[in-house]
């Protein structure tokens, strides 16, 4: 991420849209050397957001899942929740969309990220438009196509914050990283999809490569060296009458270097290694009343299984490891319904279900079965413009005292503005 | 991983078969893929992926077109940004490099006719207007002979073995039209001049063509359902001109202009603006057969 200022921001687009608007007065005796046909479709997509949550945000900030977020880390909340994170209001992100041919072998995408001071590359990335039997690569950086959601991005999400087994998994960005796609679509009457991706493995919550040193500088867990994570997955589809059925298997696999203050002096810390596989299936049906109404009931079933080391740390800097073993898993299952042309509402059921740590293959004390019960009710008053009530119901996060980890159910209310400007963005099933 | 590996060589076995010799042709809609059976008839195999019975601008994209159109020799479009919310990322998800923009396998009919309402200034303040024209250019009927052209070109371009075929067909589809054009104009003579409301802009080039007046529309603003304040002005516009009756498309909600057609006790006309929209619309002439019907039933 790199921190630009806005008015740098804003002066670049104005360079590139001046021409546009020049271009109706000039025309004709204008600048032979006329550049304003090849602006890129732009998009501008601005979030913002009232939050309420029952806990004040320094404490919420302390809550975890245990067995999810390591007990070391600095902020167990905001690793898990991007969006809506303040109590009070947020603005949760600006999202600038490029796109456009580069010739007739490639199309370039550009999604920045523009939070209140930093602007970040969400994804970057072409496409090719060339190869035949239906071939396609795609490389830079993307949001992986594993399972149903990941691909999408935030706006385009039915709730105001991504199911909690995304977030416990790959993180609030989800699993998006750097490489290369490839996709095959046979010819058959129906729609099927072969998919895989070798990606560089840059994931917070269970993907990483760099080597893991104690403070005096040893190397304790060696690098695994890039690209080390790989995704493969097939999806097809089916229709039947007005009902639409998509689904679809996916696979994650690649080392896993997680470190949480194990290389910083006279602290406890603690660094995990290791390879991680995560499976997923997920299932979406769509049925269509009419042009306007229908009802969509999707599903995602992800399981994480890691083998390896956990390294642990204390304040006089000895580091002792043991086998670390991870067998976790949850859903999300949500049903959406579009009643009138405006107005859309669904609930959301999200559960970590299995969460088996084995330490030195002794199965360790944490709790499974977290839900978390999500309803919203959004007014479209057009396809540009989204304003969303969600009320959640959590149960998965705990405090964790000394005593032992404490179950803090929260409540949250948030109150969701979505807008877009500029290229008409088309959206996938 | 190995599983899927071996999927994939058996899908690749299995789809040889499945490349069929006929020219696959996909269409957005069902107008246009009947005008491509005229043109093509058994040397081509058409799919119209939106159903006649949709609003047109907002198609769900269901995940079997990109199969469909992933085998397409030629994908023929509305256009004027008709197919803008729904078909560019099917074709982006189909991988198929013939139907590119800017490839012959890509043929958009709007370039074919003289589009009307091209906005002056473009907002969607204005709510969703198409910065091109109105797209709904099918319903003239002087349109549809050089649309039937272009496809019996690009049909003849891309397999030119069979362009006589396609040319000859064309003529002959084009003169069967023609045919039907002073019967249609004769039934619609008693309409010309009289007011009209539609609901959406979609029989504008239809109204244009026969001299019919339009009055207003029930929705306020393209794509913006109708507000109190709209309805309030328009049957002001009603009572000072007496309009000859209401004309609502099949996907559109219809109770505004039912509650205004009870009001002021003229009739509203369910009129198809598509194959498929209402049963007696089988094809392209019994879609104008049908339309012309229903407006001059009484």
């Amino acid at each position: 991420m790199k921190t630009i200022s806005w008015g740098a921001l804003l002066l670049s687009l104005t360079l590139m849209t001046a021409p546009a608007t020049a271009q109706g007065s000039t025309k004709g005796s204008g600048n032979p050397f006329e550049q304003s046909k090849f602006v890129p479709d732009i998009s501008l997509i601005v979030d913002v957001s009232a939050a309420y949550r029952n806990f004040l945000d320094s404490r919420y900030e302390q809550f975890a899942i245990p067995g999810f977020s390591s007990p070391y880390a600095d902020n167990p909340a905001e690793e898990l929740e991007g969006m809506n994170g303040r109590r009070g209001f947020n603005f949760n992100y600006g999202e600038l969309v490029l796109y456009s041919v580069v010739d007739p072998y490639f199309d370039l995408f550009g999604v920045f990220t523009l939070n209140e001071d930093e602007f970040g590359v969400e994804e970057a990335y072409f496409t090719t438009r060339f190869l035949p039997y239906g071939l396609k690569v795609k490389g830079g950086k993307f949001l992986s196509h594993f399972g149903r959601i990941n691909e999408q991005h935030t706006h385009y999400w039915d709730f105001a914050n991504a199911p909690l087994v995304h977030n416990v998994f790959f993180g609030e960005s989800m699993l998006n990283d750097k490489g290369f796609r490839l996709t095959w679509v046979p010819p058959t009457d129906f729609y099927l999809l072969f998919g895989g991706e070798i990606m560089q493995g840059e994931n917070a919550m269970s993907y990483g490569h760099d080597g893991i040193a104690n403070p005096a500088g040893d190397t304790v867990i060696e690098e695994a060296g890039g690209p080390n994570m790989f995704v493969a997955y097939v999806k097809t589809s089916l229709d039947v009458g007005n009902l639409t059925i998509l689904g679809g298997v996916s696979n994650a696999y690649g080392s896993t270097r997680s470190n949480h203050g194990l290389d910083v002096a006279g602290e406890p810390g603690e660094a995990v290694s290791g390879d991680t596989n995560v499976l997923g299936g997920d299932l979406t049906f769509k049925y269509m009343f009419d042009s306007i109404r229908y009802v969509s009931i999707q599903g995602e079933y992800v399981y994480r299984h890691f083998n390896g080391r956990q390294y642990t740390k204390d304040e006089t800097d000895t580091v002792s490891d043991q086998a670390l073993k991870r067998r976790q898993g949850g859903l999300y299952a949500q049903v959406v319904g579009r009643l009138t042309k405006r107005w859309r509402m669904g609930g959301r059921l999200d559960l970590l279900h299995l969460n088996n740590i084995y330490l030195e293959h002794i199965k360790q004390d944490h709790p499974s079965n977290l839900p978390r019960f999500t309803t919203m009710l959004e007014y479209n008053p057009t396809e540009f413009s989204r304003l969303r009530l969600q009320y959640s119901y959590d149960r998965s996060r705990f405090e964790l005292l000394s005593a032992g980890d404490l179950r803090r159910p929260t409540h949250e209310l948030v109150f969701q503005i979505n807008l877009a400007i500029g290229a008409h963005g088309a959206h996938a099933f | 991983m190995k599983n899927i590996c071996i999927l994939f060589v058996l899908f690749a076995l299995l789809a040889v078969p499945a490349l069929a010799v006929r020219l696959q042709v996909v269409t957005t809609y069902p107008y246009i893929a009947d005008l491509v059976e005229q043109v093509g008839q058994d040397r081509v195999r058409v799919h119209a992926m939106a159903g006649g019975q949709w609003d047109p601008h907002t198609i769900v994209p269901k995940p079997s077109f990109i199969a469909k159109l992933r085998r397409a020799d030629l994908l023929v479009i509305n256009g004027a940004q008709l197919e803008i919310g729904w078909l560019p990322p099917l074709m982006n998800q189909a991988n198929n490099p013939r139907t590119n923009v800017g490839s012959s396998g890509l043929l958009d009919l709007s370039r074919y006719v003289e589009l009307i309402d091209v906005p002056t200034s473009v907002s969607r303040a204005h709510g969703d207007i198409h910065p091109d024209g109105n797209p709904h250019f099918h319903l003239n009927p002087d349109n549809i002979p050089p649309l039937a052209q272009a496809i019996a070109d690009r049909l003849a371009e891309i397999d030119m073995e069979n362009a006589s075929f396609y040319l000859n067909n064309c003529e002959a589809f084009t003169k069967k039209w023609e045919e039907r054009l002073p019967i249609w104009a004769e039934k619609m003579s008693a309409l010309r001049g009289q007011w009209v409301i539609e609901y959406h802009k979609n029989y504008d080039y239809l109204l244009h063509h026969y001299g019919i007046q339009l009055l207003g529309t029930v929705e306020s603003l393209p794509g913006i359902p109708p507000t109190s304040r709209h309805i309030v002005a328009l049957e002001q516009k009603i009572q000072n001109n007496a309009p000859r009756c209401i004309l609502q498309d099949v996907y559109n909600p219809a109770e505004a202009s039912e509650h205004l057609a009870r009001k002021f006790d003229i009739p509203m006309i369910v009129l198809p603006h598509d194959i498929g929209a209402v049963r007696e619309a089988e094809g392209i002439f019994s879609l104008f057969d049908e339309i012309i019907r229903r407006l001059t039933h009484e």
